[in-house]
């Protein structure tokens, strides 16, 4: 497929984006290699059935929404004194070693177009390094768009026997009639570390967003994801863990509310490449009026992973006899020593439910959010991170206050 | 188990199976698909025109579509030639719409048969038996007391001479279309033999019907065509068996099954397939479900190198049932991909899907299956469950399932589970005083009863037996 963004990309943008950071020449190149990369990529894969594309990204005029020279934002990167938290040309001019090591080594940044897209137009980012044996909490980035289109990189790398708490949070500042947000993540645990990495996506509902965050957990390695998706029109996100580490784990825990013509394609993945690991997805989602949601969960368990643990389970709520859910968990199991299960379950409210709440007097509206809201419950006991819990409940308590 | 089911048991499954016939064909045509060859066959058959037309239609969609490559973790069919394979055999038997004694048919043909136990299974248990040779339906019977209620059991190839009517309105026109997938319109153009079922309205065929497909020839495909019309409250269970012996060079199966399942009828499908591990086995499977209807598949998957098959069930009517129980087992060298389809497109259906897999010694299986719910579907529910098991960390074992849902007052669920056989199973069996191939086969036997247990107990006992075979020396 060749979509025709690059006519409108010129290697002088990126050279400008790249001069503008300070970038030495060798990441200079590899955005332009990225740039080149473009006409030969193919858009990131979606599920196809029989007549039907569950997400169509090719319909999406990319050339409208690129302004990589206008990226404007709000920012803040916050975190403890003990671990560095840099915006990304801080990173470039105080560890260049530690980004040619990490940049690209989890993600493969020419992976499909729209992250090479983000490879060669990136302008913001933000690098936490936690030093061995530190453990660093409150880690907030904070960003908002103010312009057409944002592409922004997240590297996180944690030493030996450290752990690190971050909260990270997208919203629109400034408005336009279509927006583009762009994000990519790795995560590179090291031996012993913890990471926690909680998101909550809450951009215009005119935005479109595309994002991938992926970690790499070494021995005995934890990296649990908290992935909350409220805003944007249309999001296509992957939340990723390699347990490439002996004894590793990972949890992602997923929440996404859709209403109106919001349409969410969201896939939670873990491959499992060495002995004794562990895995553990949750999602729970709510779709109305026409919303649709697309939940794409892989247990990819090698032949060298003995000893596997693998569970994941989606469930959605549909609170419109219009909106659409769509869901494929799927298992790829390569070594019979695993205990591997998932599930998965679409349904409305329970009308008994209903009725039990309402024979004890409470109005239907009311009970309606109660239950929608405590649907949410097991996903919310398993965020740990106090702020991003309450910030999502209120979301959602909101969103559910304005409808009828 | 009675006495009678002994001669079952007590036979080498193996040696029923592989065996080879000389290969005495009255009409064999060339390799590969040209429209001479199309058009051979056809006079070949003595086909009317629209047969021949529908048969050239079908080529030509055939040869514009691509092979299937881009579907996530297909099997390899690149060692599939299509070119290469021998779309059409005739034996060589005088009566051609297929004897309805067994003493009548040439020695080779008949002792094929005989070692495969069809003709035993004939007089137990069955109200009638197809038996296909190669591309031809060489023996038909049905008993009388069912001719006589005015069912129609009898090969393909006769229903298009003596029933075109019904056959020009159901054979792949709305159920299974030739455009429907590449391997669909290859069946199209070249299909032979199979069956044709008709069970008129408010008739129940007590006893099963079944048809027998045997491939003797190296390098040959076989193309059956199996349609069947339940008519409004009617009951039938079809079976089909099918094997081959192995040849070095590939053999193709590609079957096309119809089920029309009238109002209020019930039609139960089922299949043990134990292709040779040199056959490609893509066939497409497809049930059309009127109100009330209820459409059974029971499918168990031995055999081939490769298979490709999701039996699909549309729940068109009001209140329409689907059940599905397949289980696959896959050893050295193959990759049974297989699954189901439901499309519930009415209010008040439902469908259940039981999937049920082994895989070992480098051998993989995977469900692949859709649930598709339409939006006005109000009231529908379906539950899907499916579990592997597995024998070693040469073998795979996938599961991707997709739910397509547009309507929201459904009751959807899918579960599945991926293990080892249990270590403390075998351990409590052993203690027992089983030895660990004994325990381990004993475990795959319960682990599969949900699926013998709706097969007559012929069919039950073979299928355990093949599955005894498949783990015999092979377990450590």
């Amino acid at each position: 497929m060749s979509t025709q963004v690059h006519a409108n990309l010129t290697e002088e943008q990126v050279r400008q984006i790249s001069g503008e950071l300070d970038e030495p020449e060798w990441l200079t190149e590899t955005r332009l290699e990225a740039l080149d990369a473009l006409a030969d990529l193919e858009m990131p894969d979606v599920i196809r059935t029989p007549g039907r594309d569950w997400t169509n990204l090719h319909e999406l005029d990319f050339e409208s929404f690129v302004d990589p020279l206008n990226a404007a934002e709000d920012k803040d990167q916050v975190g403890p004194a003990d671990a560095e938290v840099l915006s990304w040309a801080e990173a470039v001019a105080e560890h260049e070693d530690l980004l040619k090591e990490h940049f690209g080594s989890v993600v493969d940044l020419q992976e499909n177009y729209l992250t090479a897209l983000s490879t060669a137009l990136f302008s913001t980012g933000t690098v936490v390094y936690v030093p061995e044996g530190v453990d660093a909490e409150d880690v907030t980035i904070r960003t908002e768009q103010n312009s057409q289109s944002l592409f922004n990189y997240t590297l996180v790398v944690t030493e030996e026997s450290s752990s690190v708490t971050i909260l990270e949070r997208q919203s629109t500042g400034q408005k336009q009639d279509e927006q583009y947000y762009s994000g990519v993540v790795e995560v590179v645990a090291g031996e012993n570390s913890s990471v926690q990495y909680g998101s909550l996506q809450n951009l215009s509902e005119e935005a479109y967003n595309f994002t991938v965050k992926r970690g790499d957990a070494g021995t005995y390695a934890t990296i649990d994801w908290i992935e909350a998706n409220i805003g944007t029109q249309l999001t296509k996100t992957e939340v990723s863990t390699e347990l490439n580490g002996e004894s590793s784990e990972t949890q992602i825990v997923g929440a996404f509310y859709g209403h109106n013509d919001q349409h969410f394609d969201l896939d939670a993945k873990v491959w499992h490449r060495a002995e004794h690991t562990t895995a553990d997805l949750v999602t729970r989602g709510v779709t109305d009026d026409i919303a649709r949601s697309v939940y794409e969960g892989v247990q990819d368990v090698g032949s060298e992973a003995w000893d596997t643990s693998s569970y994941q389970r989606e469930n959605t709520l549909m609170l419109s006899d219009e909106s659409e859910a769509d869901a494929s968990p799927k298992l790829i199991i390569n070594n019979h020593d695993t205990e591997a299960s998932h599930s998965a379950t679409v349904g409305q409210i329970d009308q008994e439910d209903l009725l039990y709440m309402t024979s004890r007097g409470v109005n239907p509206r009311a009970a309606r959010n109660m239950l929608v809201e405590g649907f949410f419950v097991p996903v919310f006991e398993e965020i740990a991170v106090d702020e991003l819990r309450e910030d999502l409940e209120e979301l959602i308590a909101t969103r559910l206050r304005t409808r009828d | 188990m009675s006495s009678e089911q002994d001669h079952l048991k007590d036979t080498d499954t193996e040696a029923r199976f592989e065996f080879k016939k000389e290969q005495n064909a009255a009409v064999k045509s060339d390799k590969g698909l040209t429209e001479e060859i199309i058009r051979m066959i056809s006079e070949d058959k003595d086909e009317p025109d629209w047969m021949l037309e529908r048969r050239l239609r079908a080529l030509k969609q055939y040869q514009n579509m691509p092979m299937p490559t881009d579907w996530p973790g297909q099997p390899d069919l690149t060692q599939l030639d299509v070119e290469e394979i021998v779309p059409y055999i005739r034996p060589d038997v005088d009566q051609r719409e297929g004897v309805d004694d067994w003493t009548d048919l040439p020695d080779e043909i008949k002792d094929t048969f005989d070692k495969l136990g069809i003709p035993e299974a004939e007089k137990n248990a069955l109200s009638g038996v197809g038996a296909q040779y190669e591309s031809e339906v060489v023996y038909q019977n049905m008993q009388e007391q069912w001719e006589e209620k005015g069912v129609i059991f009898c090969n393909m190839d006769k229903a298009v001479q003596e029933h075109p009517e019904l056959v020009k309105e159901h054979f792949m026109t709305t159920c299974v279309p030739p455009s429907d997938n590449k391997f669909a319109a290859l069946h199209g153009a070249v299909w032979s033999g199979g069956s044709f079922v008709y069970v008129p309205e408010d008739v129940t065929v007590e006893m099963p019907v079944q048809a027998y497909f045997r491939m003797n020839s190296e390098g040959m495909g076989q193309f059956e065509h199996t349609l069947i019309i339940a008519e409004e409250g009617s009951e039938v269970h079809y079976i089909e068996g099918c094997s081959a012996p192995k040849y070095g060079t590939h053999n193709l199966h590609s079957g096309g099954v119809e089920v029309f399942v009238g109002e209020d009828a019930h039609v139960q499908y089922s299949t043990v397939q134990n292709w040779s591990k040199n056959t490609f086995n893509l066939n497409t499977k497809r049930a059309i479900c009127e109100e009330n209807g209820t459409m059974e598949w029971v499918s168990g998957s031995m055999g081939s190198k490769a298979t490709m098959l999701y039996p699909c069930t549309i729940l068109k009517g009001r209140g329409a049932t689907d059940t599905h129980i397949t289980i696959a087992f896959a050893g050295e060298g193959q990759d049974i991909d297989t699954g189901a389809k439901v499309y519930h497109n009415a209010p008040d259906t439902s469908s259940t899907i039981e999937s049920k897999s082994i895989s070992k010694d480098g051998g993989r299986t995977n469900y692949r299956g859709l649930v598709h719910i339409a939006d006005g579907a109000e009231n529908s529910s379906t539950a899907v469950e499916c579990d592997a098991l597995m024998f070693d960390n040469e073998s795979t074992s996938d599961t991707m399932p997709y739910m397509e849902i547009e309507e929201s007052k459904v009751d959807v669920a899918h579960e599945a589970t991926v293990g080892k056989i249990g270590d403390e199973d075998i351990f409590y069996l052993q203690s027992r005083g089983l030895d660990d191939d004994d325990a381990k086969k004993m475990i795959v036997a319960g682990f599969i009863e949900p699926i013998t247990e709706e097969l007559p107990i012929e069919y039950a006992v073979e299928l355990n037996r093949l599955i005894e075979l498949e783990m015999e020396g092979s377990l450590g």
